[in-house]
């Protein structure tokens, strides 16, 4: 029977999430292995494991009631190791990584902020800004609506400055929302978002951090900011370019 | 306006449901020893969500757009002025109760609901060319 993985945590975690119900149908019950002082969070795997819905839910879950309890490094959805063994052994092989990774991310919670434009306000804003736009989209309005062309070299022109609001405005947020916080992953671009930016907040500082969203929510009238947390840090397990490896060891944790 | 509840753990809202679960994919600690389950019905979704700016459906849908925009608006006025940002500002917020950009959230939603039917069903089912609602848009008006 192959092993599904949910994180790894130290095994003095206080709320170990021992017989919840993990991935499968039926869910099976999350099980605890502890190797020395780290511990993996795992249940059997189910047969023919996909990314389906309900089974991405309760990975989420499991985490998050884990997370909410101490601090742990979330692995990705769907990974399987052949048996226990190789997960304790993986565990002893990496020991004082992972400790490192859990004491630096003690405390800290993800929240992950994606952004759309408003289309009205976003328009409103690119065609005050641009005399050349606006002549054109009177001229079209002239005469009726503009021909075919008319509307395509207008909407070209349009969604081309519409496109560099996104980038300008992309900066905006981070640059808005940076301060609160210790950490910053840029996620995926997708046309889905302007955005897609992930936040390492010490919980200490999540108020604040809200604080400043609510104020870019004021100050960027023209965008919809969708804001998820607190959730297990899942964009900052690894040490990435935003956050040097041996930087965040303890180096923060008197700091707020 | 538009909220999603800031305080969110383990799913809710269909949007927030679909940001967090991006993340379940995407993001997370990936162990080279462990081997991960196929993603072929996700990679699908991701395409899906791609959709807006640089196609003809977009370019006449903001040329119409701009065409009703001004005449709410009333008398333009010169960018830049104080009163502009006032204005910009009110419209913004009048702006998000009618969703996002391009229909972008739209999309998403239903590039979620694709993934939750092919997740009920089978995952891996077949990437089908799927037509965005631009597109769709557009047809009709044809």
């Amino acid at each position: 029977m192959s092993t599904y993985v949910y994180a790894i945590t130290a095994s003095s975690h206080p709320a170990l999430p021992e017989g919840m119900g993990g991935v499968g149908e039926p869910p099976l019950p999350v099980r605890i292995l502890k190797e020395g002082d780290l511990a993996a969070i795992v249940s059997d795997a189910p047969e023919g494991l996909r990314p389906k819905r309900r089974d991405l839910l309760a990975h989420q879950n499991v985490l998050a009631e884990a997370g909410a309890a101490g601090s742990l490094l979330p692995m990705r959805f769907g990974s399987v190791a052949t048996d226990d063994a190789s997960v304790t052994g993986v565990l002893a092989e990496r020991v004082e990584h992972y400790k490192e990774r859990l004491r630096a991310l003690d405390g800290k919670v993800e929240y992950n902020v994606k952004a759309t434009h408003v289309e009205e306000a976003v328009l409103h804003r690119v065609m005050a800004e641009s005399p050349e736009l606006r002549a054109l989209a009177e001229a079209n309005r002239k005469a009726g609506g503009g021909s075919y062309d008319d509307k395509i070299r207008l909407g070209e022109m349009v969604a081309a400055a519409v496109k560099a609001k996104e980038g300008e405005d992309a900066a905006e947020v981070q640059r808005a929302l940076a301060p609160a916080t210790d950490a910053v992953s840029v996620g995926p671009e997708s046309t889905g978002w302007l955005v897609n930016v992930s936040f390492l907040v010490d919980r200490g500082s999540a108020e604040e951090f809200l604080a400043a969203v609510e104020r870019a929510r004021k100050s960027l009238a023209h965008l919809e900011l969708r804001v998820n947390g607190p959730l297990p840090p899942y964009s900052f397990v690894e040490p990435g370019p935003a956050e040097p490896a041996g930087t965040t060891a303890g180096a923060d944790a008197g700091a707020e | 306006m538009t909220v999603v509840p800031a305080q969110q753990t383990g799913g809710g809202g269909s949007s927030g449901l679909y940001d967090v679960l991006e993340l379940v994919l995407d993001r997370g600690l990936v162990i080279d020893a462990f081997v991960r389950v196929s993603l072929v019905g996700i990679e699908i979704l991701k395409i899906d969500v791609r959709v807006v700016v640089a196609s003809v459906d977009t370019y006449l849908r903001f040329a119409e757009a701009c065409n009703r925009l001004d005449l709410e608006a009333g008398p333009r006025k010169s960018p830049g002025l104080p009163d502009m940002v006032g204005e910009l500002t009110e419209s913004g917020a009048r702006g998000k109760s009618k969703g996002a950009l391009s229909g972008a959230a739209e999309t998403i939603s239903d590039a979620f609901k694709q993934a939750r039917g092919e997740g009920e069903g089978e995952a891996e089912s077949r990437p089908r060319p799927r037509k965005t609602t631009a597109a769709r848009r557009k047809e009709e008006q044809e």
